[in-house]
């Protein structure tokens, strides 16, 4: 696979070096991948289970810091970063994880709102907006409840909100639709194309979900043991 | 708005083992600090009080020769009084050695004269000799505070041991804490790894757990203060209402810098546990995300 050129000006959102990881003395997960996407792309990552997806989704969100290759965030080396500007680099990503990682102790209007009290805002400052944004995500009668008390669809909109909060540079999610109908499936794609479109969010999604790939026409990455495959589209240009 | 929760679930199990492991420290380390405390006050007040006396034991003279020694005695520099005491006050002397049937008759009691100096009484005690012996008379001078060095250092070594104990229960809760803070760390995972990925500073983490401990500090610690209170009290009471003689026990009044210890204590241990959760979260995130 060669590196690709850049077929843009300025700092890709997204940039991956020969990006490998392995977990203690396992097998490589992720083999040399190369990556570059430009600020506002819309892309979708897919592959079989196993094929080292959730892998390379740590490393985007910096969950995770690869065994070699350099990984670069809007311009920035993450390798080089202090943990407090790596933390500031957090801020500007939102994750939908695949198991929610909602806090069980916390209301739904409390998880929703984690991003910006982490971040130092106050809540008299934010509780309309996360109040609108639970509603948006169809749990306005819920945003009292706590995860345990909501279904497993529920809590993945609460995780989907918890993410689009803080209007991230990039958004991350990991099978964002795999509780939920298809209708709300497709609510929330069109959900992550608005905000793209509307705020160039640059989104990166993992699905199993080929209809949906189908229908939203997004660039795609397919991983397949650890490598992206040579046909896939690994440069939004 | 309603108050939002804390980041950190409420307390579980482990640390209301922890609250009683802390209030326990606590308690001792209180009862440490006031035993330290009382027996400093018991050997000041015991030594200002023997410096300076002194007994002058007369033989070979009646009652009225021991009165004729005292006057003279009295008329010396540095003595503030002297005094032959009365055969009650010989009997209550020497009653610890002849049990409660009292002094047999027929044995001769020795005439004793009891001695008040404002000055140093090792010095006085020579000069009355000499004093004595130029009067005629038979006897020997002796100054309490020859006696009072011994159990000075007794009760020194008491003190020093009792701040000992202080200074090994407050690092032992220090260490108590920590041990504590790294497992609720460890249990919190998953909440400290979600808090990261939104992008939180270690500092900010650091600071839930500090906030966790300190509060939990001052709470274990007043409840051990107050239980040492209750004990002190007790003794203080049980020590009273005793007809037995306690000049020699520590002096457990209760008074301002005993109550300040039981309030500054549970503060202290609720710094202690602030600082450790601090260090040891800080120290244990550098190997985190």
């Amino acid at each position: 696979m060669t590196r690709p050129g850049p077929y843009f000006s300025g700092e890709p959102a997204v940039e991956l070096n020969g990006v490998s990881l392995r977990y203690d003395s396992a097998d490589e997960v992720l083999s040399d991948i190369n990556i570059r996407l430009k600020p506002g792309t819309f892309t979708f990552l897919t592959g079989a289970s196993g094929a080292g997806k959730s892998s390379l989704l740590k490393i985007l969100y910096l969950a995770h810091a690869p065994t070699s290759g350099d990984v670069r965030l809007f311009g920035q080396q993450t390798s080089t970063l202090s943990r407090k500007q790596l933390s500031a680099l957090r801020r500007r990503i939102g994750v939908v994880f695949q198991d929610f990682r909602l806090l069980d102790h916390l209301t739904a209007f409390e998880n929703v709102a984690l991003p910006l009290r982490v971040a130092g805002h106050k809540a008299q400052d934010y509780s309309e907006e996360v109040v609108d944004l639970v509603r948006w995500v169809g749990l306005g009668d819920r945003v009292n409840a706590h995860p345990p008390a909501l279904s497993g669809g529920e809590q993945q909109r609460l995780a989907i909100a918890r993410a689009l909060i803080n209007k991230p540079d990039l958004l991350i999610a990991d099978e964002p639709t795999g509780n939920v109908d298809p209708e709300m499936g497709r609510r929330i794609f069109r959900l992550f194309i608005e905000l793209n479109r509307r705020l160039n969010t640059t989104v990166i999604i993992a699905t199993h979900d080929m209809h949906l790939i189908g229908e939203f026409k997004s660039p795609v990455l397919k991983l397949q043991d650890g490598m992206l495959l040579a046909d896939s589209s690994y440069e939004q240009a | 708005m309603a108050r939002s929760s804390s980041l950190l679930p409420e307390s579980d199990a482990r640390e209301a083992a922890l609250f009683f492991v802390v209030a326990a420290l606590c308690f001792l380390a209180v009862l440490a600090a006031l035993t330290a405390r009382g027996t400093y006050t018991a050997a000041h007040a015991w030594s200002a009080q023997v410096e300076g006396e002194m007994t002058v034991r007369l033989t070979d003279t009646d009652r009225r020769g021991a009165e004729e020694a005292a006057t003279m005695i009295a008329a010396m520099d540095g003595v503030t009084e002297a005094r032959v005491l009365g055969e009650q006050e010989l009997e209550e002397l020497l009653a610890p050695s002849f049990g409660p049937g009292g002094i047999p008759d027929g044995i001769p009691l020795p005439l004793l004269i009891a001695v008040s100096a404002d000055t140093d009484t090792s010095a006085l005690a020579d000069a009355i000799n000499g004093a004595l012996s130029q009067g005629g008379y038979v006897g020997v001078a002796e100054a309490h505070s020859t006696y009072a060095a011994e159990v000075r250092k007794a009760l020194a070594t008491l003190r020093v041991a009792a701040i000992g104990m202080v200074i090994l229960l407050a690092m032992t809760g220090i260490a108590v804490i920590a041990f504590a803070t790294h497992a609720a760390l460890l249990a919190r995972k998953d909440i400290v790894d979600v808090l990261h990925l939104a992008g939180a500073e270690d500092a900010f983490i650091a600071r839930l757990f500090q906030r966790r401990f300190w509060t939990l500090g001052l709470k274990a610690g007043s409840a051990g203060s107050v239980a040492a209170l209750a004990v002190t009290a007790m003794i203080v009471f049980s020590a009273q209402s005793s007809s037995a003689p306690n000049e020699l026990l520590p002096k457990l009044s209760l008074d301002f810098w005993d109550l300040a210890i039981l309030v500054v204590s549970p503060v202290i241990g609720g710094l202690a546990a602030r600082l450790a959760a601090r260090l040891t979260v800080s120290q244990s995130l550098k190997s985190a995300l």
